[in-house]
Protein backbone atom coordinates (compact mmCIF):
# COMPACT_ATOMS: atom_id res chain seq x y z
CA UNK A 1 0.00 0.00 0.00
CA UNK A 2 2.62 2.49 1.01
CA UNK A 3 4.92 1.15 -1.84
CA UNK A 4 2.24 1.74 -4.10
CA UNK A 5 1.31 5.00 -2.93
CA UNK A 6 5.89 6.19 -2.96
CA UNK A 7 5.48 4.40 -6.84
CA UNK A 8 2.77 6.76 -7.95
CA UNK A 9 4.16 9.54 -5.88
CA UNK A 10 7.38 8.86 -8.34
CA UNK A 11 5.40 8.94 -11.33
CA UNK A 12 3.50 12.11 -10.67
CA UNK A 13 7.03 13.63 -9.97
CA UNK A 14 8.77 12.41 -13.22
CA UNK A 15 5.89 13.62 -15.38
CA UNK A 16 5.90 16.93 -13.63
CA UNK A 17 9.62 16.87 -13.65
CA UNK A 18 9.68 15.89 -17.66
CA UNK A 19 6.90 18.99 -18.33
CA UNK A 20 9.07 21.49 -16.29
CA UNK A 21 11.92 20.21 -17.87
CA UNK A 22 11.40 19.85 -21.56
CA UNK A 23 12.44 23.49 -21.47
CA UNK A 24 15.77 22.49 -19.65
CA UNK A 25 16.53 19.67 -21.52
CA UNK A 26 15.60 20.97 -25.25
CA UNK A 27 17.01 24.30 -23.40
CA UNK A 28 14.82 26.55 -24.77
CA UNK A 29 16.68 29.47 -24.13
CA UNK A 30 15.27 32.29 -22.12
CA UNK A 31 15.59 35.67 -23.11
CA UNK A 32 14.78 39.71 -23.36
CA UNK A 33 14.20 41.91 -26.19
CA UNK A 34 13.73 45.61 -25.53
CA UNK A 35 11.56 47.95 -28.54
CA UNK A 36 14.70 50.23 -28.49
CA UNK A 37 18.38 50.41 -27.18
CA UNK A 38 18.68 54.15 -27.05
CA UNK A 39 16.65 56.89 -26.05
CA UNK A 40 17.32 60.75 -27.42
CA UNK A 41 14.38 62.35 -25.47
CA UNK A 42 14.65 64.87 -23.56
CA UNK A 43 13.33 63.98 -20.28
CA UNK A 44 13.31 60.07 -20.77
CA UNK A 45 10.72 57.80 -23.08
CA UNK A 46 8.93 54.34 -22.41
CA UNK A 47 10.32 51.63 -23.56
CA UNK A 48 8.66 48.19 -24.03
CA UNK A 49 10.39 44.67 -23.25
CA UNK A 50 9.28 41.00 -24.37
CA UNK A 51 10.61 37.99 -22.51
CA UNK A 52 9.90 34.62 -23.68
CA UNK A 53 12.11 31.29 -23.99
CA UNK A 54 12.28 29.78 -27.56
CA UNK A 55 14.26 28.42 -29.94
CA UNK A 56 14.18 30.96 -32.71
CA UNK A 57 15.84 34.46 -32.15
CA UNK A 58 13.55 36.56 -31.28
CA UNK A 59 10.76 34.13 -32.24
CA UNK A 60 7.93 34.36 -29.17
CA UNK A 61 7.56 31.24 -27.62
CA UNK A 62 7.27 29.92 -24.04
CA UNK A 63 5.41 32.71 -21.42
CA UNK A 64 8.87 33.38 -19.30
CA UNK A 65 7.56 35.29 -16.51
CA UNK A 66 8.99 39.12 -15.75
CA UNK A 67 7.93 39.52 -12.47
CA UNK A 68 11.83 39.23 -11.55
CA UNK A 69 12.49 42.15 -14.36
CA UNK A 70 15.04 44.59 -13.02
CA UNK A 71 16.49 48.11 -14.37
CA UNK A 72 19.58 49.02 -12.89
CA UNK A 73 19.88 52.41 -12.96
CA UNK A 74 22.96 54.47 -14.04
CA UNK A 75 24.02 55.17 -10.27
CA UNK A 76 23.34 51.34 -9.50
CA UNK A 77 20.60 51.41 -7.94
CA UNK A 78 17.89 48.48 -8.95
CA UNK A 79 13.60 49.51 -10.04
CA UNK A 80 11.24 47.08 -10.60
CA UNK A 81 9.47 47.81 -14.02
CA UNK A 82 6.18 49.59 -14.18
CA UNK A 83 3.67 47.57 -15.63
CA UNK A 84 4.04 43.73 -16.35
CA UNK A 85 1.57 41.21 -18.07
CA UNK A 86 1.77 37.21 -18.88
CA UNK A 87 0.47 36.27 -22.51
CA UNK A 88 0.54 32.92 -23.59
CA UNK A 89 3.74 32.99 -25.74
CA UNK A 90 5.54 35.79 -23.81
CA UNK A 91 5.23 38.09 -20.73
CA UNK A 92 5.52 41.89 -21.37
CA UNK A 93 6.97 44.67 -19.03
CA UNK A 94 7.11 48.59 -19.62
CA UNK A 95 9.24 51.07 -18.21
CA UNK A 96 9.98 55.00 -18.40
CA UNK A 97 13.74 55.93 -18.77
CA UNK A 98 14.38 58.71 -17.38
CA UNK A 99 18.07 59.33 -15.82
CA UNK A 100 21.23 59.63 -17.72
CA UNK A 101 23.49 57.00 -18.84
CA UNK A 102 23.37 53.51 -19.53
CA UNK A 103 20.81 51.14 -17.94
CA UNK A 104 20.99 47.24 -17.53
CA UNK A 105 17.83 45.12 -17.55
CA UNK A 106 17.83 41.96 -16.06
CA UNK A 107 15.07 39.04 -15.61
CA UNK A 108 17.46 36.83 -13.60
CA UNK A 109 15.32 33.79 -11.91
CA UNK A 110 16.32 31.42 -9.00
CA UNK A 111 18.62 28.97 -9.16
CA UNK A 112 16.68 25.58 -10.36
CA UNK A 113 17.77 22.02 -9.37
CA UNK A 114 17.47 19.02 -11.66
CA UNK A 115 18.79 15.40 -11.25
CA UNK A 116 19.67 13.29 -14.29
CA UNK A 117 19.86 9.39 -13.56
CA UNK A 118 19.48 6.00 -15.46
CA UNK A 119 17.06 3.48 -14.21
CA UNK A 120 15.10 0.22 -15.18
CA UNK A 121 16.75 -2.73 -17.39
CA UNK A 122 17.11 -0.64 -20.57
CA UNK A 123 18.83 2.23 -18.66
CA UNK A 124 16.36 5.24 -19.58
CA UNK A 125 17.48 8.20 -19.10
CA UNK A 126 15.26 9.94 -16.64
CA UNK A 127 15.50 13.68 -14.93
CA UNK A 128 13.52 14.72 -11.66
CA UNK A 129 13.07 18.45 -10.47
CA UNK A 130 15.33 18.09 -7.38
CA UNK A 131 18.46 18.88 -5.55
CA UNK A 132 20.86 16.44 -3.91
CA UNK A 133 18.99 16.32 -0.79
CA UNK A 134 15.15 15.94 -2.02
CA UNK A 135 16.58 13.28 -4.60
CA UNK A 136 16.76 10.81 -1.86
CA UNK A 137 13.53 10.49 -1.33
CA UNK A 138 12.30 10.45 -4.89
CA UNK A 139 14.93 7.93 -7.04
CA UNK A 140 13.71 4.45 -7.56
CA UNK A 141 15.68 1.77 -6.57
CA UNK A 142 19.15 1.15 -8.18
CA UNK A 143 19.73 4.48 -9.82
CA UNK A 144 22.28 4.52 -12.00
CA UNK A 145 24.59 7.93 -13.37
CA UNK A 146 22.98 10.10 -11.07
CA UNK A 147 23.56 13.77 -10.89
CA UNK A 148 22.27 17.00 -10.17
CA UNK A 149 22.85 20.10 -11.61
CA UNK A 150 22.27 23.38 -10.71
CA UNK A 151 21.09 26.23 -13.66
CA UNK A 152 21.06 30.14 -13.48
CA UNK A 153 20.19 31.67 -16.29
CA UNK A 154 20.94 35.79 -16.97
CA UNK A 155 18.56 37.16 -19.75
CA UNK A 156 20.05 40.72 -19.92
CA UNK A 157 20.00 43.72 -22.32
CA UNK A 158 21.59 47.21 -21.59
CA UNK A 159 19.49 50.60 -22.36
CA UNK A 160 21.39 54.21 -23.12
CA UNK A 161 19.91 57.45 -22.59
CA UNK A 162 22.13 60.21 -23.81
CA UNK A 163 25.30 59.82 -22.69
CA UNK A 164 26.96 56.59 -22.08
CA UNK A 165 27.80 55.62 -18.93
CA UNK A 166 29.62 51.98 -17.29
CA UNK A 167 28.31 51.82 -13.34
CA UNK A 168 25.17 49.62 -14.29
CA UNK A 169 28.02 47.30 -15.50
CA UNK A 170 29.37 45.95 -11.88
CA UNK A 171 29.06 42.46 -11.32
CA UNK A 172 27.65 40.19 -8.71
CA UNK A 173 30.42 38.26 -8.31
CA UNK A 174 28.05 35.08 -8.68
CA UNK A 175 27.26 32.61 -11.53
CA UNK A 176 28.56 33.16 -14.66
CA UNK A 177 28.21 36.95 -15.58
CA UNK A 178 29.01 39.27 -18.91
CA UNK A 179 31.48 42.40 -18.31
CA UNK A 180 31.03 44.71 -21.58
CA UNK A 181 34.48 45.81 -22.80
CA UNK A 182 32.54 47.33 -26.23
CA UNK A 183 30.15 49.76 -24.84
CA UNK A 184 26.79 47.72 -25.81
CA UNK A 185 25.77 50.94 -27.09
CA UNK A 186 29.12 51.42 -29.47
CA UNK A 187 28.79 48.32 -31.48
CA UNK A 188 28.62 48.74 -35.19
CA UNK A 189 28.33 46.37 -38.12
CA UNK A 190 32.11 45.51 -39.20
CA UNK A 191 33.49 46.43 -36.10
CA UNK A 192 34.99 44.17 -33.20
CA UNK A 193 33.16 43.25 -29.73
CA UNK A 194 35.01 42.35 -26.92
CA UNK A 195 33.46 41.29 -23.98
CA UNK A 196 34.21 39.50 -20.51
CA UNK A 197 33.04 36.66 -18.97
CA UNK A 198 33.19 36.03 -15.24
CA UNK A 199 32.14 32.39 -12.94
CA UNK A 200 31.48 33.42 -9.37
CA UNK A 201 33.91 36.90 -9.47
CA UNK A 202 36.65 35.71 -11.51
CA UNK A 203 37.49 35.45 -15.10
CA UNK A 204 36.70 32.40 -16.76
CA UNK A 205 38.14 30.63 -19.37
CA UNK A 206 36.40 28.36 -21.36
CA UNK A 207 32.93 29.97 -22.23
CA UNK A 208 31.19 28.89 -24.84
CA UNK A 209 29.45 31.63 -26.82
CA UNK A 210 27.14 31.57 -30.01
CA UNK A 211 25.80 34.35 -31.47
CA UNK A 212 22.65 34.86 -34.03
CA UNK A 213 21.38 37.70 -35.50
CA UNK A 214 17.45 37.55 -35.60
CA UNK A 215 15.47 36.35 -38.75
CA UNK A 216 17.01 32.82 -39.01
CA UNK A 217 13.44 32.02 -40.20
CA UNK A 218 14.02 34.03 -43.71
CA UNK A 219 17.32 32.23 -44.29
CA UNK A 220 18.73 29.25 -45.36
CA UNK A 221 21.85 29.01 -42.93
CA UNK A 222 21.83 30.31 -39.17
CA UNK A 223 24.71 32.05 -39.45
CA UNK A 224 25.80 32.02 -36.27
CA UNK A 225 29.06 33.09 -34.60
CA UNK A 226 30.96 30.60 -31.97
CA UNK A 227 33.58 31.58 -29.75
CA UNK A 228 34.96 30.57 -26.49
CA UNK A 229 36.38 32.85 -23.89
CA UNK A 230 40.24 32.91 -23.17
CA UNK A 231 42.79 32.54 -20.26
CA UNK A 232 41.40 35.77 -19.47
CA UNK A 233 37.65 35.34 -19.87
CA UNK A 234 37.91 37.68 -22.57
CA UNK A 235 35.66 36.83 -26.52
CA UNK A 236 36.03 38.99 -29.44
CA UNK A 237 33.94 38.72 -32.27
CA UNK A 238 32.36 40.66 -35.52
CA UNK A 239 29.25 41.01 -36.14
CA UNK A 240 28.75 41.70 -40.11
CA UNK A 241 25.56 42.78 -40.61
CA UNK A 242 23.20 45.66 -38.69
CA UNK A 243 20.60 44.51 -36.65
CA UNK A 244 19.38 42.63 -33.58
CA UNK A 245 21.83 39.97 -31.77
CA UNK A 246 21.07 37.12 -29.16
CA UNK A 247 24.34 35.75 -27.46
CA UNK A 248 24.47 32.92 -25.60
CA UNK A 249 26.87 31.93 -23.33
CA UNK A 250 27.14 29.22 -20.98
CA UNK A 251 29.51 27.73 -18.64
CA UNK A 252 29.56 23.98 -16.96
CA UNK A 253 31.68 23.71 -13.11
CA UNK A 254 31.52 20.68 -10.96
CA UNK A 255 30.42 21.61 -7.83
CA UNK A 256 32.90 20.21 -5.14
CA UNK A 257 31.16 21.32 -1.49
CA UNK A 258 27.42 21.89 -2.61
CA UNK A 259 25.19 20.18 -0.45
CA UNK A 260 22.42 20.51 -3.14
CA UNK A 261 24.06 19.96 -6.34
CA UNK A 262 27.34 18.04 -8.11
CA UNK A 263 27.69 20.65 -11.14
CA UNK A 264 26.64 23.76 -11.96
CA UNK A 265 25.27 24.68 -15.50
CA UNK A 266 24.93 28.78 -15.92
CA UNK A 267 24.19 31.07 -18.47
CA UNK A 268 23.85 34.16 -20.00
CA UNK A 269 21.69 35.28 -22.45
CA UNK A 270 22.53 38.88 -24.11
CA UNK A 271 20.36 40.72 -26.29
CA UNK A 272 21.98 43.81 -28.33
CA UNK A 273 22.13 45.74 -31.19
CA UNK A 274 24.78 46.19 -33.75
CA UNK A 275 24.36 49.71 -35.35
CA UNK A 276 24.54 50.73 -39.06
CA UNK A 277 28.26 52.04 -39.65
CA UNK B 1 90.64 72.72 -26.01
CA UNK B 2 89.41 69.73 -25.40
CA UNK B 3 86.16 71.10 -23.41
CA UNK B 4 85.93 74.20 -26.09
CA UNK B 5 85.11 71.33 -28.75
CA UNK B 6 82.57 69.77 -26.81
CA UNK B 7 81.01 72.72 -25.92
CA UNK B 8 80.44 73.85 -29.59
CA UNK B 9 79.34 70.40 -30.22
CA UNK B 10 76.53 70.89 -28.10
CA UNK B 11 75.42 73.74 -29.13
CA UNK B 12 75.60 72.25 -32.73
CA UNK B 13 73.01 69.90 -31.11
CA UNK B 14 70.79 72.49 -29.73
CA UNK B 15 70.65 74.03 -32.91
CA UNK B 16 69.69 71.52 -34.51
CA UNK B 17 66.93 70.31 -32.30
CA UNK B 18 66.11 74.10 -32.28
CA UNK B 19 65.76 74.52 -36.11
CA UNK B 20 63.48 71.17 -36.00
CA UNK B 21 61.45 72.39 -33.23
CA UNK B 22 60.69 76.03 -35.69
CA UNK B 23 59.99 73.97 -38.81
CA UNK B 24 57.42 71.39 -37.22
CA UNK B 25 56.06 73.41 -35.01
CA UNK B 26 54.18 76.19 -37.05
CA UNK B 27 52.33 73.64 -39.12
CA UNK B 28 51.15 71.62 -36.59
CA UNK B 29 49.76 74.15 -34.47
CA UNK B 30 48.69 76.69 -37.35
CA UNK B 31 45.16 77.63 -37.33
CA UNK B 32 43.48 77.93 -40.73
CA UNK B 33 43.58 81.37 -42.05
CA UNK B 34 40.79 83.88 -40.61
CA UNK B 35 39.38 84.74 -43.76
CA UNK B 36 38.54 80.54 -44.49
CA UNK B 37 35.02 79.66 -44.37
CA UNK B 38 33.30 76.54 -46.25
CA UNK B 39 29.87 77.12 -48.39
CA UNK B 40 27.84 74.31 -48.78
CA UNK B 41 24.87 73.85 -51.02
CA UNK B 42 22.96 70.43 -50.54
CA UNK B 43 19.88 69.76 -52.47
CA UNK B 44 16.85 67.60 -50.49
CA UNK B 45 15.37 65.58 -53.58
CA UNK B 46 11.37 65.40 -54.26
CA UNK B 47 10.52 61.94 -53.49
CA UNK B 48 7.60 61.00 -54.55
CA UNK B 49 6.05 57.92 -52.48
CA UNK B 50 3.34 56.31 -50.62
CA UNK B 51 3.90 58.34 -46.95
CA UNK B 52 6.23 61.03 -47.41
CA UNK B 53 8.38 62.92 -44.31
CA UNK B 54 10.75 65.53 -43.96
CA UNK B 55 13.82 63.47 -43.62
CA UNK B 56 15.99 64.15 -40.64
CA UNK B 57 19.68 66.11 -41.76
CA UNK B 58 23.00 66.51 -39.60
CA UNK B 59 25.79 68.11 -41.15
CA UNK B 60 29.13 67.51 -39.46
CA UNK B 61 33.16 68.12 -39.58
CA UNK B 62 34.90 65.46 -37.55
CA UNK B 63 39.29 65.02 -37.48
CA UNK B 64 40.50 61.88 -38.28
CA UNK B 65 39.62 60.47 -35.13
CA UNK B 66 36.49 60.71 -36.43
CA UNK B 67 36.00 62.89 -33.24
CA UNK B 68 33.48 65.66 -34.04
CA UNK B 69 35.07 69.34 -34.11
CA UNK B 70 31.47 71.26 -35.04
CA UNK B 71 28.10 70.18 -35.90
CA UNK B 72 26.93 72.43 -39.04
CA UNK B 73 23.33 71.77 -39.55
CA UNK B 74 20.83 69.65 -37.55
CA UNK B 75 17.44 69.24 -39.03
CA UNK B 76 15.29 67.06 -36.59
CA UNK B 77 11.92 68.95 -35.16
CA UNK B 78 11.85 66.33 -31.89
CA UNK B 79 14.88 65.66 -29.79
CA UNK B 80 12.78 61.90 -29.94
CA UNK B 81 14.21 61.57 -33.32
CA UNK B 82 17.36 62.63 -33.38
CA UNK B 83 18.83 58.98 -32.10
CA UNK B 84 17.19 58.05 -35.99
CA UNK B 85 20.10 59.80 -37.14
CA UNK B 86 22.56 57.06 -36.03
CA UNK B 87 25.91 57.62 -36.54
CA UNK B 88 25.33 61.37 -35.52
CA UNK B 89 23.71 60.48 -32.61
CA UNK B 90 26.20 58.24 -31.92
CA UNK B 91 29.46 60.20 -32.76
CA UNK B 92 28.24 63.39 -31.57
CA UNK B 93 24.88 64.31 -30.16
CA UNK B 94 24.53 61.77 -27.08
CA UNK B 95 27.74 63.13 -26.21
CA UNK B 96 26.70 66.82 -25.65
CA UNK B 97 23.19 68.01 -24.80
CA UNK B 98 24.64 71.66 -25.11
CA UNK B 99 25.61 70.87 -29.11
CA UNK B 100 22.24 69.67 -29.74
CA UNK B 101 20.69 72.64 -28.39
CA UNK B 102 22.60 75.32 -30.01
CA UNK B 103 22.11 73.46 -33.22
CA UNK B 104 19.24 72.17 -33.77
CA UNK B 105 16.33 73.11 -36.49
CA UNK B 106 12.98 72.50 -38.07
CA UNK B 107 13.32 69.62 -40.40
CA UNK B 108 13.05 71.04 -44.47
CA UNK B 109 10.97 70.40 -47.36
CA UNK B 110 12.68 69.28 -50.59
CA UNK B 111 14.69 71.90 -52.35
CA UNK B 112 18.06 73.79 -52.48
CA UNK B 113 19.88 74.85 -49.53
CA UNK B 114 22.73 77.11 -49.15
CA UNK B 115 24.51 77.10 -45.69
CA UNK B 116 28.26 77.89 -44.35
CA UNK B 117 31.13 77.27 -41.76
CA UNK B 118 33.29 79.79 -40.41
CA UNK B 119 36.11 77.46 -39.54
CA UNK B 120 35.43 77.29 -36.08
CA UNK B 121 35.11 74.38 -33.56
CA UNK B 122 32.03 74.14 -30.72
CA UNK B 123 34.06 75.94 -28.54
CA UNK B 124 34.54 79.10 -30.86
CA UNK B 125 38.46 78.60 -31.76
CA UNK B 126 40.06 78.53 -34.55
CA UNK B 127 40.66 74.66 -36.12
CA UNK B 128 44.08 73.52 -37.02
CA UNK B 129 45.11 73.02 -40.74
CA UNK B 130 45.19 69.74 -41.40
CA UNK B 131 43.00 66.68 -42.80
CA UNK B 132 39.12 66.63 -41.74
CA UNK B 133 36.22 64.57 -42.62
CA UNK B 134 33.00 66.42 -44.19
CA UNK B 135 29.95 64.12 -43.04
CA UNK B 136 26.03 64.29 -43.92
CA UNK B 137 23.53 62.04 -42.55
CA UNK B 138 19.98 61.73 -43.82
CA UNK B 139 17.28 59.92 -42.55
CA UNK B 140 13.82 59.73 -43.60
CA UNK B 141 10.80 58.07 -42.06
CA UNK B 142 9.21 55.57 -44.33
CA UNK B 143 12.28 55.93 -46.13
CA UNK B 144 15.77 55.51 -46.74
CA UNK B 145 19.19 56.23 -45.27
CA UNK B 146 22.31 57.99 -46.82
CA UNK B 147 25.71 58.33 -44.99
CA UNK B 148 28.26 60.53 -46.77
CA UNK B 149 31.93 61.20 -46.10
CA UNK B 150 33.88 63.50 -47.71
CA UNK B 151 38.07 64.12 -46.99
CA UNK B 152 39.10 67.62 -46.44
CA UNK B 153 42.17 69.46 -46.68
CA UNK B 154 41.85 72.41 -44.39
CA UNK B 155 44.96 74.43 -45.08
CA UNK B 156 45.82 77.71 -47.41
CA UNK B 157 44.48 76.55 -50.49
CA UNK B 158 40.35 76.98 -51.82
CA UNK B 159 39.15 74.30 -53.47
CA UNK B 160 35.47 72.55 -54.11
CA UNK B 161 34.17 69.23 -53.84
CA UNK B 162 30.85 67.83 -55.19
CA UNK B 163 29.11 64.39 -53.81
CA UNK B 164 27.09 62.83 -56.33
CA UNK B 165 23.24 62.24 -55.64
CA UNK B 166 21.99 59.27 -53.67
CA UNK B 167 18.32 58.20 -52.63
CA UNK B 168 18.14 61.04 -50.50
CA UNK B 169 20.28 63.45 -51.42
CA UNK B 170 20.19 65.60 -54.82
CA UNK B 171 24.29 67.12 -55.35
CA UNK B 172 26.09 68.68 -52.84
CA UNK B 173 28.74 70.80 -53.40
CA UNK B 174 31.22 72.20 -50.67
CA UNK B 175 33.22 75.53 -51.67
CA UNK B 176 36.10 75.67 -49.03
CA UNK B 177 37.28 79.49 -49.51
CA UNK B 178 40.42 81.60 -48.58
CA UNK B 179 41.18 84.88 -49.48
Amino acid sequence: MLNKKINVMVLTCSMLAGLTFASVANAHPRWVLPSHFTISKEGGDWLSFDVTASHGVFVFDKPAGSETAQIIMPDGRKQRPDFVLRGKRRSVFDFHFSEQGTHKVQINNQAGYFTSFKAGHRDTPKRLRANKVDRVALLPKEPRDVVTTETYTRAESYITVGKPSEKAFELEGKYLELLPVTHPSDIVADEPVRLQFYFNGEAQAGVKVDITREGTLYRNHQEQIDVVSDEQGFITFTPEVAGRYLLKASYKAKLVDSPLADQMSANVHFTFEAMLP
Amino acid sequence: MKINKLYKGGWGVVLVLLSSISVVMPSVAKPVPSSAHMDIELILPNVVTSIYARPYVAVWIADTEGKSVRTIQLWVGKDEWLKDLRSWWRKVGRNDRAVVDAVTSATRPAGKYRFSWDGLDEQGERVEQGQYTFYVEVVREHGGRNYLRQKLQLAEQSFTHQLEPTQETGQITINYNVK
